[in-house]
């Protein structure tokens, strides 16, 4: 039993939108990455979690409790950054800050006070006229400031800079050395590669991949670089049958997958001066079960 | 049930409306109040006279010639009727279908309190500015009879017509938070919360207007408030006010169960 189970979960808005027949388990004290397109049903599974929407079939449990009947239980331990910030109007970061503690009965305040040193979070200024990265922040402070066993992250760096990213994966990753269990919803390839233990993948509302992300890493059909002494040999070597995705200049990229010996025959018989492999991104392999034509 | 962290927030909202719903008020009580000339009848009952149909319309014409039965018809037949009402319809929508529609119920919602609480926070909020907006009036109305006319108000019958005006907006406030409660935007919470009540006050000025579409009075709940007999001590007349507060419950109470029990796309 996983500390969050998603079991045969369905909810269908007609045209092939929604979530159909979603299961998965989320261990504990696992970081749990959640990827798919835009419209893949990321956000309504999430608010299957929340409790904001009534599976139509099966069900999903948080610790046990049931997400729709338990759910103001469940959000006792239960952080949660949102997909969309929109606060309250005319508050001031601090006034909503101060709002979020009183109403969730935090007693002490010192959590807070570290989260925004850490993000460089003057909160002073009035919601409304903040920058969507300072937003961000003040989402994130709010999610981890009554120091929650669960986290529900949909997007959470979206609008943060490349430094802060940084400091929200490192959060991330003491959150999980203390044991906390985290869903994340993402499309920083980085983070996840980072931060996640096993990701799941769904498109049109199904799961289409669920793995390590080291299984899912290698899995994945290889990208080589190969550079060969002019244009022309590298025109001609383009021509020799192989999965072939750039030629730029005299440099040729080739997917190989499990046909390695192909390759080298070929580059055998070709004025080859140079063989690279680029790191290859999670947002590749990912992209590939989109039907490939990105790869 | 209730998180006082909310209601403080819900109440500090409200100020700013309530201090300009509360201003108008005081310029009408002033002004109309001012108007009455217990012997001579007023300039108001001149125009009443010169102008029955149009000023039954509004519900302006008088009983009789006390100065209760002269607020009752100047003030408490259009004024106190339409203010109030405003303020159900702004304040309901923002205190649920708003938040719902722009997504900050989110937050209200991420937090170990249940749908329940918040929705009947939000109704006691309404409620709390509705008793304010009521309480103050009377308290106006009182004071400003006190010194511009000692003695001639019979304090009694105000205060009576007044909860009946207070039934009435709690019944108006339950219509618009229902709205508020089952529509996800606020266009429609609006457009709906708004129109019942609106349309079914349109009627009854019709009804006012007599003749033909008497029968009209019919198939308004504005009816149900009828200011002359409570002034009249019409025991119809209580009754109609605990219908439209036992109604006024009933709405508030079903709001907080849909609310509780709906899909929210936040």
């Amino acid at each position: 039993m996983g500390i969050c189970e998603i079991q045969s979960l369905t909810r269908d808005y007609g045209n092939g939108r929604g979530v159909f027949n979603l299961s998965f388990s989320i261990n504990q004290g696992e970081v749990f990455g959640f990827l798919g397109p835009n419209g893949a049903g990321k956000t309504t599974t999430i608010r299957h979690l929340m409790g904001f929407l009534k599976p139509e079939k099966g069900y999903c449990t948080i610790g046990g409790k049931d997400c729709w009947k338990d759910r103001a239980d469940i959000q006792k331990t239960l952080g949660y950054i949102p997909g969309e910030m929109v606060f309250f109007d005319d508050m001031t970061g601090t006034e909503f800050l101060s709002f979020m503690s009183k109403y969730r009965k935090i007693k002490s305040n010192g959590r807070t006070k570290e989260l925004l040193d850490r993000f460089e979070l003057d909160p002073r200024s009035k919601l409304k006229k903040m920058s969507k990265g300072m937003k961000q922040k003040v989402g994130i402070v709010a999610a981890f400031m009554h120091d929650p066993e669960v986290l529900i992250l949909d997007e959470p760096t979206s609008g943060l800079d490349p430094l802060m990213q940084n400091r929200f994966i490192e959060l991330v990753l003491e959150e999980k050395a203390k044991g906390k269990t985290i869903l994340m919803s993402s499309h920083m390839f980085e983070e996840v590669e980072r931060t996640c233990d096993r990701v799941a993948i769904i498109k049109n509302g199904m799961l289409v991949a669920l793995d390590n992300v080291q299984t899912l890493k290698a899995a994945q059909a290889k990208k080589y670089v190969v550079t060969l002494e002019n244009e022309d040999a590298a025109v001609e070597f383009a021509r020799e049958g192989l999965r072939v995705t750039d030629v730029t200049l005299n440099q040729v990229t080739v997917i190989v997958q499990n046909n390695i010996k192909e390759l080298i025959s070929v580059m055998n018989r070709y004025p080859v001066i140079n063989i690279i492999t680029p790191n290859q991104s999670l947002e590749e392999i990912f992209m590939q079960y989109y039907g490939g034509d990105r790869s | 049930m209730i998180n006082w962290t909310l209601y403080k927030r819900g109440i500090h909202g409200s100020l700013k409306m309530l201090l300009i719903f509360a201003a108008v008020i005081t310029m009408y009580f002033t002004v109309i109040i001012s108007m009455f000339d217990p012997a001579l009848g007023s300039a108001l009952n001149e125009f009443a006279k010169a102008m029955p149909e149009l000023m039954a319309i509004v519900g302006m014409n008088p009983a009789s010639a006390d100065l209760v039965s002269f607020m009752e018809a100047y003030l408490y037949g259009f004024i106190m009727l339409v203010f109030p009402m405003l303020f159900c319809i702004l304040s309901a929508n923002r205190l649920i279908a708003r938040h719902v529609d722009r997504g900050s119920m989110t937050y209200l919602l991420s937090a170990p309190v249940k749908r329940e609480t918040v929705a009947f926070t939000q109704m006691i909020v309404m409620v709390t500015g509705l008793f304010l907006l009521v309480l103050y009036s009377t308290i106006l109305g009182i004071v400003n009879c006190e010194i511009s006319f000692p003695g001639e108000l019979d304090i009694g019958k105000f205060i009576l017509l007044n909860v009946g005006v207070l039934c009435l907006q709690l019944f108006i406030g339950g219509i618009c938070f229902l709205c508020s409660c089952i529509f996800n935007d606020s266009k429609y919470a609006v457009g709906v919360g708004a129109g019942i009540p609106v349309l079914e006050f349109i009627i009854q000025m019709m009804a006012n207007a007599g003749e033909k579409l008497e029968n009209a009075k019919y198939a308004t709940f504005f009816t149900l408030f009828n200011s002359d007999g409570i002034i009249a001590g019409e025991p119809g007349a209580i009754w109609g006010m605990v219908i439209l507060f036992a109604g006024a419950v009933a709405l508030f109470g079903a709001a907080i169960v849909i609310f509780s029990k709906k899909d929210l796309h936040i």
